[in-house]
């Protein structure tokens, strides 16, 4: 039955893999990190991709058909549908290439309301980003499974 | 209500959120500090559980999206209460996940500690050997603590440098919306109804009452929602408040909102 640091220590496994955090989006809290940070810094480098999964997360684009409430309902007073209690993640991960690196922000689903997202950073000649995309998705299932 | 209204002017360069929680975690002391907003319980120094009325416990948390029912919560209560080790007994009898329960009990630690660590003029007490039933979870350093709370004060001032909306009734603006409104800032959208405060909305939607500051203060910025000031407050003091240099993130919308706004209500 892991908890953050078994996830995370799971996740430094994977080839290539130079630093991973845990991190809530919404405040850009690092709930557990690992390793090296691009900056040295684990708790800047959460606020920062906090900032990128937010973004990604709320963008009525990539958030598919009825999760978001669009320009179309202009009627003051008018509430739009939503479903009610927790819907599903718009977004399953994000991932940003560098030229020394990857970086895959996976987000993580809770049956609570969060906002927590696995952020792994990746060496680019030595990671192989299909590979982790898939373990990181894995884990971060895990991570709320018992 | 005026000491959340009136504390958190003060800017950049604070100093020491609690020289009284410094001493303690210097001296790697046990127990319970209470603070005017919310109580710190200390375990050899470090930080294992926080609460605070302003924001909702970890059995709201995880009752309301249904990771618990509240029988399941009232049951581990019982059981392992009287241990101090309901945390732990969530997890060994398979009600909880471990890793669930460490995001959400983190979760709420620096959320309740956010609010607890809030400006007073109240003196802090400590009740030494005090522990909470909730037992271990994933104990955090008392710096850790402090700089998450200091970082998230100059987020909530650099998203809209307002912090009244943190504790005053809110209203919906009059004016239609003509942008979008990401699902989780609508659900709190949704519920601004001219009486309740972030607290209450916090509550019923079982939603860190951190994270619906958050959602409230760039609703603010983007010139949906407002507060509901008090009539009979001179409202001379309140721009002095506002720094518009501040709202960085694409301001004219907003700006030219609220400029009308305030126009109309003249």
């Amino acid at each position: 039955m892991p908890g953050i640091d078994e996830c995370l220590l799971e996740v430094m496994r994977l080839p290539g893999a130079r630093g991973a955090a845990v991190v809530d989006w919404t405040s850009g809290l690092a709930l557990g990190t690992i390793g090296e940070s691009p900056n040295g810094d684990h708790e800047a480098t959460a606020a920062e991709t906090a900032e990128v999964a937010r973004m990604a997360a709320e963008q009525p684009v990539f958030a598919g058909d009825a999760a978001v409430a669009g320009p179309g309902t202009r009627t003051p007073g008018a509430v739009p549908p939503h479903p009610p209690g927790l819907p599903g993640l718009a977004v399953e991960d994000v991932i940003i290439t560098t030229a020394p690196g990857y970086h895959i922000l996976r987000f993580v689903e809770t049956s609570f309301d969060s906002s927590v997202f696995l952020h792994l950073w990746l060496d680019r000649a030595e990671g192989n980003l299909a590979l982790a995309r898939m373990r990181l998705g894995d884990i971060a299932e895990r991570l709320v499974l018992a | 209500m005026s000491p959340a209204a009136t504390a958190p002017s003060g800017i950049p360069g604070h100093p020491a959120l609690s020289p009284m929680l410094q001493r303690l975690a210097a001296e790697r002391a046990t127990g319970a500090l209470m603070r005017d907003r919310g109580t710190l319980y200390l375990a050899e120094g470090q930080v294992v559980h926080a609460e605070s009325p302003a924001t909702p416990g970890i059995d709201i948390l995880l009752t309301t999206g249904g990771t618990l029912r509240s029988e399941g919560w009232w049951d581990a209560v019982a059981q392992a209460g009287a241990g101090q080790r309901v945390g732990r007994y969530l997890v060994d009898s398979g009600r909880v996940p471990g890793g669930a329960l460490e995001l959400c009990h983190l979760g709420a630690l620096y959320d309740a500690a956010f609010f607890a660590l809030a400006p007073t003029h109240t003196p802090a007490r400590f009740r030494y050997g005090v522990s909470h039933w909730i037992g271990p979870v994933r104990p955090v350093p008392v710096d850790a603590v402090q700089r998450e709370t200091l970082r998230r004060r100059e987020l909530l001032d650099r998203i809209w440098p307002d912090a009244l909306t943190d504790s005053a009734p809110l209203v919906r603006a009059a004016h239609p919306l003509d942008a979008p409104v990401p699902p989780r800032q609508r659900r709190v959208l949704d519920l601004v109804d001219g009486a309740r405060t972030a607290t209450d909305i916090a509550r019923e939607l079982g939603r860190s009452a951190f994270h619906i500051l958050v959602d409230l203060r760039r609703l603010a910025a983007a010139g949906m929602v407002a507060t509901v000031r008090p009539a009979a407050a001179g409202p001379a003091s309140a721009p002095g408040r506002i720094e518009l240099p501040e709202v960085t993130a694409d301001p004219d919308v907003a700006l030219l909102r609220r400029l009308r706004d305030a126009l109309e209500a003249l």
